[in-house]
């Protein structure tokens, strides 16, 4: 890996260095065709980097991972040192709690983006509000994922505030996880939203309501299905940021050695405890002594990165341009 | 609210329509402060085609977005007068706008299919206000096709998306939505500017065709189209109605020097 890392840096400095030669012997020699090239070749250099430094992440992924992915991993829970294990509670976690947290994400973020997009403004001080609702929402989209980690942490694990002590469950829960996983996911949802609800044409609308329908189903029933590419897309790209996130589960859902998952509802599907998942046990396993431990570290890695990359590609199939009949 | 009226002049010719449908008295209609229509009176002939012409920013359009109340879907506009529907006005605070709507359609400058299926495009104002059995239904999406001209291209692909058609069949498809919940005024807003010259003769051909049982009213920048199709025409100018007639006789004899400006082509 070094060595790889070395390379890339070598090949940044050799493209800079170049480029800035080019160009500057263009300039001298007024050549605009020089100058031109040395552009050129400076785009193409950073697009390779970004490419390579791509492709060294998923090399070493798949050299250090691959081979350790087997049936165990699937089947057999994450284990205590130096005995067989596999990550079956933890990918069961995380599963678990991204789709409980991209549940309540969805509701939130379609019905807060779909309010900012058509209601809003329709009065001074709805539209107001809205403004204040959009900045702390785009405020929220770049948060560190720390902070709403501590924050769940502080509300609904360590009964922190004082008012609002008896909402607080009092221990580490998947139920935290999933909420804190949620608040990563509602600015994303929600802002995605509200664009491609702006992007319908006004007389899309209007045609809706022209025919005798209520503003809100024509929203429901026109104006959601129109812009659905769109709004997919965002829950997909949300759900590819949460999927991986770490440091919002290490304060919440932190971690458990057994599956608790169950299909009991009135046991909140066995989330009402600390829940295994795969970013927190990477997060273990990785700073291990162990040898086994840090293989499983290695396949966890894989498989989130091979989940993630399998919904941009899935992103990418559905807002495809739909093709005429 | 005080606007300033502008101190010019003008002449106006206008002629009542006896038992008209649809008819506004002293219509004015407020964009916020911006005063974009000063009193108009016209009266929309039952079952016949009124046009409604003059140049950009005349108000056609927005005596056109009145008579539905379209407008109410924003907050800063208003109308005030009356607009008479069967001697009912529908400004009344109490008006059910969704039933207004109901029996006023409306069909747009762009073609706006929704995106679902061509049978649930036409179907969609009817299961709004109707429970119709499936049977029903079918004859009723049939028949608006059928009344709309596009029946024999589509009869075969009703489950395919309505974006597939061409940009004639989808405003063919958006005239056949409004005539499936059986309107009984159809409001054109220049429904033809986005076509080709087959479609809009077909769809012409379906205007003429519609106004056995429904009113329409057409707005429309080309004035071959508005001699065509309409029995009526007004011309506005500056949100004032300038002339109103029969169509010929607006065409043949315009009485206001403006709307022989407009019409012979001079207007500047």
């Amino acid at each position: 890996m070094v060595a790889l890392a070395g390379i890339v840096t070598l090949l940044l400095v050799a493209v800079l260095v170049i480029s800035a030669l080019v160009a500057i012997l263009g300039n001298l020699l007024r050549a605009r065709k020089l100058a031109n090239l040395g552009f050129t070749v400076f785009c193409i250099g950073g697009a390779t980097l970004a490419i390579v430094a791509l492709a060294a992440i998923l090399a070493s992924l798949l050299a250090n991972g691959f081979s350790g992915i087997n049936l165990a991993v699937f089947t057999q829970d994450t284990p205590a040192p130096g005995s067989q294990g596999g990550l079956r509670n933890a990918i069961l976690g995380s599963i678990a709690m991204c789709f409980a947290g991209m549940l309540i994400a969805v509701v939130v973020g379609i019905l807060a983006g779909t309010w900012l997009a058509e209601y809003a403004g329709r009065t001074k001080w709805t539209s107001a509000y809205g403004s204040v609702v959009r900045f702390i929402n785009d405020v929220l989209l770049s948060a560190p994922s720390i902070l709403v980690g501590l924050f769940i942490y502080t509300v609904l694990v360590a009964r922190g505030v004082p008012l609002l002590s008896f909402i607080s469950l009092g221990h580490f829960s998947g139920i935290a996880g999933a909420i804190s996983l949620a608040l990563l996911a509602v600015p994303v949802v929600t802002r995605t939203t509200e664009d491609v609800l702006r992007l319908q044409s006004r007389q899309l609308r209007e045609s809706g309501v022209a025919l005798g329908a209520p503003l809100w189903v024509t929203i429901r029933s026109i104006l959601w299905k129109a812009a659905s590419g769109g709004m997919i897309t965002g829950a997909l790209l949300a759900f590819a940021r949460i999927s991986g996130e770490t440091a919002p589960l290490l304060f919440t859902a932190l971690n458990n050695q057994f599956n608790g998952l169950n299909w009991n509802p009135a046991d909140a599907f066995g989330l009402n405890g600390p829940t295994a998942n795969i970013p927190v046990v990477i997060f273990n396993y990785a700073l291990s002594a162990y040898d086994d431990w840090r293989r499983l570290a290695w396949v966890g890695a894989l498989l989130i990165a091979a989940a993630v990359l399998g919904i941009n590609i899935l992103v990418r199939v559905l807002s495809a341009e739909p093709k005429r009949s | 609210m005080t606007v300033v009226e502008p101190v010019e002049t003008y002449e106006y010719f206008t002629e009542d329509v006896p038992n008209a449908k649809l008819e506004t008295k002293k219509l004015d209609f407020f964009y916020g402060k911006n005063k974009a229509l000063y009193g108009i009176d016209i009266g929309f002939k039952r079952n016949a085609v009124t046009a409604l012409m003059g140049p950009s920013g005349c108000g056609k359009s927005t005596l056109l977005r009145a008579l539905n109340r379209i407008y109410a879907l924003y907050p800063g506009q208003h109308a005030e007068g009356e607009i008479l529907l069967d001697g009912e006005n529908i400004l009344d605070r109490n008006q059910d706008l969704g039933a207004l709507r109901a029996k006023v359609g409306m069909v747009f400058q762009q073609p706006t299919p929704f995106p679902m299926s061509i049978y649930d495009n036409v179907a969609f104002g009817v299961r709004l206000y109707e429970k119709l059995s499936k049977a029903d239904l079918d004859n009723r999406v049939e028949e608006s096709l059928r009344r709309s001209a596009l029946w024999t291209e589509v009869k075969d692909k009703l489950q395919t998306s309505g974006l597939g058609l061409s940009g004639g069949q989808q405003q063919r498809l958006c005239v056949a939505r409004g005539v499936a919940v059986r309107p009984e005024v159809l409001l054109l807003d220049e429904p033809a500017s986005a076509l080709d010259p087959i479609s809009t003769a077909k769809l012409e051909e379906t205007i003429v065709e519609l106004k056995a049982d429904i009113t329409i009213v057409i707005v429309t920048h080309n004035l071959q189209q508005a001699a065509r199709v309409s029995d009526n025409a007004a011309f506005m100018y500056l949100g004032r109605l300038i002339e109103f007639a029969k169509t010929d006789r607006l065409f043949d004899n315009p009485k206001a020097r403006r709307t022989a400006d407009y019409i012979t082509g001079r207007f500047g």
